[in-house]
């Protein structure tokens, strides 16, 4: 019994924990670092619970009975995945560091007391989707996702840009779900049932239309080319912190979850891999070209972000479409390291926005004098997103590259040829906005601020220095975190 | 036994001095100096004394676990080939470090500055050292990202944002087809071992074996400036400070052609490298022609130096081409010779610039009759680079050369390759005459050359001299170090 109520223990806690500490803030009045305080003591207790999840996983991978609900029809069922604990617990981390940096972020914002509860509802919407095995239950926790993501990229509700952004994603989103919506019809119609426990025994063309139904809601939520328009006006307008959250973990999560789903809706790998690299080398055309000439520091990330999604895609379409499984731990790794490092640009590009209220890079020019180490550690995940030797970004190149190489098929070679070229149209794109920082300009007299080198507060600054050296860390020595993705790659059941 | 510890000493000791400087921010420009040429040292100290050791085994190893699961270790070997390519660079290294103290580069930062000319050293002992594909690579990189950083840093002029830029590029896309050659090897055969990867890639199938070593060939062509991939290193060489250019050309330049012997020439059969034999020979004839004439043409003096390099890059990949031992021997000693020329060159052109300020050809004249010793090294190394014998080019001009007509591919390509060497004469003279000839013109000329820059500009021209006259160790080794990757096949 204790088995099965551990499963949900951690969408518990973030749910619960929302829920009382927007209620204790608002009693007891707590001002935002208070709130961003206890906000990751409750990410921090959900990490540890996911890690005593992720310890106890070979139980349930050798007995597969122990899951939380009912196996009847109409009842729901959850199920600790292996790939959904890896992904939560990378979300749930960098949860804690997103919370911290926020504490400080959003001290001129007055609206703090509803983000932090936000944050946790978002998180807990994606641990319900990575754990639900039942069909009907997946849309209601998309649903939820979407409405506090959009709530949250639209915080700045004064601001009318945010509220275009956010009603944007709200509007996208919901058609994403509404596709997912129309896949249950078809399933139900098909098998009278939305348990999505394994797979179906009686996959027929109805539940394969379901499933391509929820590929393209799916496809919506990650930012999948030419459904991403979302994605440069959300991530360049929400509070950055939130950005970091949803590009580095939220809409690249839903490419893990993609394959379980239509996989086991009855697509068949071979189809599903396919249509992955091709839009992936979409992808990665789309991103790395509009990237070259964004000035908006956020709005370019948003443009490699796509890039990378289409990476990430490129790994997972060649595993599936070959099976080997050097591809699914270079997608995996490549998650873990995106994530990190998107999430340090973004959370970079905050305290540039927090202190000199621009995120134009005409108008940063030469920051590195005034700023030198968020400038330096900005300049750490823009090299490393560029796959730089000795940076995070690297060794999952390698990986893919090795991957694909492996895979050795004509299909898998283009692919590799859009990778590379991406990857060196990208250059183009990172290395300008490194050199900027580092090239002779005044920020001061461009902006009108008269203090120089002004001390960067200890809140913003903890996330990022321990972002930037997790970064150099698993650049260098990446054993323990491959060693790790091995072991997920192990119990993953797709 | 115990000795062979040290080989690894050759990268972490200037990575040592690495971290001293970068912590410390305060350091004076001697300061930063005495520490980055200490460590420069023992890169050379540790291979010297290592050779007896080299000299009873044949090669000495260092290897230590790093990503196990990924068959990815920290080994480092040294034999005779990394030796010779190890101690030009090192040699070199340690020269612009002296050289730089007597310039205006990096007073400001010299921590930082002295830090990265380290890691550009570091990164080019590590690729002539790594055993592993992976560790080569990430060196290989190192290499780039020191030399860009430098460029970015203390380069001259707004242009160089956009320089470094292109250097950057078009470089990373040359190391780029070779990590996919890399990877492919190493997906191949399921190890990063160096060593097992050349006991085993002869087994692939032909097609493969071609079509990796037209990668390599063309992606190590791009760091060595082959005309038309050399279009990074002319703006690259001008913008970048002395010190930092002497590296690039002198050293970097020759990373390409280890490359090209250490993975093509060492994993695949003869009858593989054949396809490429007569396209190399013509890509080092056309080099060599195209740098001389741009070289003639060009009025910056530090640009017509910087097209030579094109046009020596020419020499050696026509010499690899031939696929004969003179050949390559005569490549192998052209790098040599051609590093320590070139740094001559560079450090004439560092001392002109600093007592006329001035870099256009056409606004100096008679610089000879006031700087005698400066005009007397310059001579030298325009004599060196034109081929004179005794200096050291005559040498492995001659033998690149004999190789070519050894080698029967095609007589008439030698001989035009013999004939394009006038123009190296030309442009050689040239630039001399127009220097150091002719009366003295109106400009602003200092009294006296620098004390600091002049120093090592007569001690290099002394080792030009020396090495000239005195080739036979050097052909020992490299003698040696072909042996060990052909074994006797040609």
């Amino acid at each position: 019994m204790i088995d099965r109520i551990l499963i949900i223990i951690p969408i518990g806690i973030l749910i619960i924990g929302s829920f009382s500490i927007y209620v204790f803030s608002r009693l007891a009045g707590l001002s935002n670092r208070d709130e961003a305080l206890f906000t990751s003591l409750v990410l921090l207790v959900t990490t540890f619970s996911l890690i005593l999840l992720y310890q106890k996983l070979p139980d349930y991978v050798s007995s597969p009975g122990t899951v939380f609900g009912s196996l009847d029809t109409g009842g729901i069922v959850y199920t600790p995945s292996t790939h959904g604990i890896y992904i939560l617990i990378i979300g749930s981390v960098l949860g804690i560091f997103i919370t911290v940096f926020s504490g400080e972020y959003l001290s001129k914002d007055p609206r703090y007391l509803v983000f932090y509860p936000l944050i946790l509802l978002t998180l807990a919407g994606l641990a319900g989707i990575l754990f639900s095995k039942n069909l009907f239950n997946l849309f209601l926790l998309t649903e939820l996702t979407t409405v506090s993501a959009s709530a949250l990229i639209a915080f700045r509700f004064h601001q009318e840009i945010s509220i275009k952004a956010g009603f944007k994603y709200l509007i996208m989103s919901s058609i994403g779900t509404m596709m997912m919506l129309l896949g249950i019809y078809f399933v139900y119609r098909s098998i009278g049932d939305m348990h999505l426990y394994q797979s179906l025994s009686a996959a027929d063309n109805f539940t394969r239309i379901g499933a391509a139904c929820f590929l393209v809601g799916f496809s919506l939520k990650a930012g999948v080319v030419p459904l991403h328009t979302w994605v440069p006006d959300v991530y360049g307008h929400a509070p950055s912190s939130v950005s970091g959250l949803l590009a580095g973990v939220i809409s690249k999560s839903m490419l893990f979850i993609m394959p379980v789903i239509c996989l086991r809706l009855g697509l068949s790998a071979r189809e599903l891999g396919v249509f992955l690299i091709i839009f992936a080398c979409m992808n990665m055309v789309v991103g790395s070209i509009r990237m070259l000439r964004q000035t908006l520091l956020r709005r370019f990330l948003s443009f490699s972000s796509i890039a990378q999604t289409g990476y990430l895609m490129f790994s997972i379409g060649l595993g599936l479409y070959y099976d080997i499984e050097a591809a699914f731990s270079a997608g995996l790794f490549l998650f873990l390291v995106i994530a990190i490092m998107k999430c340090l640009a973004f959370l970079n590009v905050g305290i540039f926005e927090y202190y000199y209220g621009t995120q134009d890079i005409d108008l940063l020019k030469g920051l590195s004098r005034e700023m030198p180490f968020p400038a330096f550690s900005f300049s750490i995940s823009l090299a490393g997103l560029a796959g730089i030797p000795l940076l995070a970004g690297f060794t999952g190149k390698w990986m893919v590259f090795s991957a694909a190489i492996e895979a050795g098929d004509l299909v898998a070679l283009i692919g590799l040829g859009f990778f590379i070229m991406s990857s060196i149209i990208s250059l183009g794109g990172y290395l300008p906005m490194i050199v900027r920082l580092y090239q002779p300009g005044n920020v001061e007299n461009k902006l009108n601020i008269s203090s120089s080198r002004m001390p960067i507060s200890p809140w913003l600054l903890f996330p990022v220095a321990v972002l930037s050296l997790l970064v150099v860390a698993i650049g260098i020595y990446p054993t323990p975190w491959i060693n790790w993705v091995t072991q997920v790659l192990n119990w993953m059941v797709l | 036994m115990t000795r062979e510890i040290l080989l690894p000493g050759i990268t972490l000791i200037p990575f040592l001095g690495v971290m001293i400087l970068l912590f410390w921010q305060k350091a004076t420009k001697n300061q930063a100096a005495i520490i980055g040429i200490i460590s420069e040292a023992f890169a050379l100290i540790i291979p010297l004394i290592l050779l007896p050791i080299l000299r009873a085994q044949g090669e000495v190893g260092f290897s230590m676990q790093w990503i196990p699961n990924m068959a990815i270790s920290f080994s480092l070997t040294l034999n005779w080939l990394s030796l010779v390519f190890l101690l030009t660079e090192v040699l070199v290294t340690l020269a612009a470090m002296i050289y730089s103290l007597g310039e205006k580069t990096g007073e400001k930062q010299s921590n930082f500055y002295y830090a990265l000319l380290l890691l550009f050293s570091l990164g080019m002992s590590g690729t002539t050292l790594a055993n592993d594909v992976f560790l080569f690579y990430i060196f290989w990189e190192l290499m780039l990202i020191a030399s860009v950083l430098l460029i970015l840093l203390w380069g001259h002029g707004e242009s160089r944002f956009k320089i470094a830029l292109k250097y950057f590029i078009i470089t990373h896309l040359g190391s780029l087809m070779v990590l996919v050659c890399l990877v492919a090897l190493y997906i191949n055969f399921d190890t990063a071992n160096l060593d097992t990867l050349t006991n085993q890639a002869h087994t692939l199938g032909t097609e493969l074996q071609i079509f990796l070593t037209a990668f390599f060939i063309i992606g190590f062509s791009v760091k060595m400036a082959i005309f038309p991939l050399h279009i990074w290193l002319p703006d690259a060489h001008t913008v970048a400070p002395m010190p930092v250019t002497i590296i690039l050309a002198a050293a970097m330049l020759s990373m390409g052609t280890y490359g090209i012997l250490r993975f093509p020439y060492n994993f695949f059969p003869v009858e593989t490298l054949q396809n490429f034999a007569i396209w190399m020979m013509i890509g080092g004839l056309v080099s060599e022609v195209y740098g001389a004439l741009m070289s003639l043409a060009e009025k910056d003096i530090k640009r017509i130096i910087a097209y030579s390099s094109v046009s020596q890059m020419g020499y050696i990949l026509f010499g690899l081409g031939t696929l004969t031992i003179r050949g390559m021997q005569g490549a192998v000693m052209h790098v040599v010779y051609h590093a320590i020329v070139k740094a001559l060159l560079f450090m004439v052109v560092g001392i002109i610039i600093s007592v006329s300020e001035e870099r256009d050809i056409r606004n100096l004249s008679g610089l000879g009759s006031k700087y005698p010793v400066l005009c007397a090294c310059a001579a030298i190394g325009i004599l060196g680079i034109s081929g004179m014998p005794p200096l050291g080019i005559f040498n492995s001009e001659w033998m690149i050369f004999s190789g070519g007509f050894d080698s029967k591919i095609s007589t008439a390509l030698t001989v035009l390759t013999l004939i394009g060497s006038i123009f190296t004469v030309f442009y050689g003279l040239r630039f001399f005459g127009g220097i150091f000839f002719g009366r003295q013109g109106d400009q602003n000329l200092a009294e006296k050359t620098p004390k600091l820059l002049i120093v090592p500009t007569v001690a290099v021209t002394a080792f030009l001299i020396i090495e000239g006259l005195m080739p036979g160790a050097l052909l020992t080794w490299v003698t040696n170090g072909l042996a060990g990757i052909f074994g006797g096949a040609i």
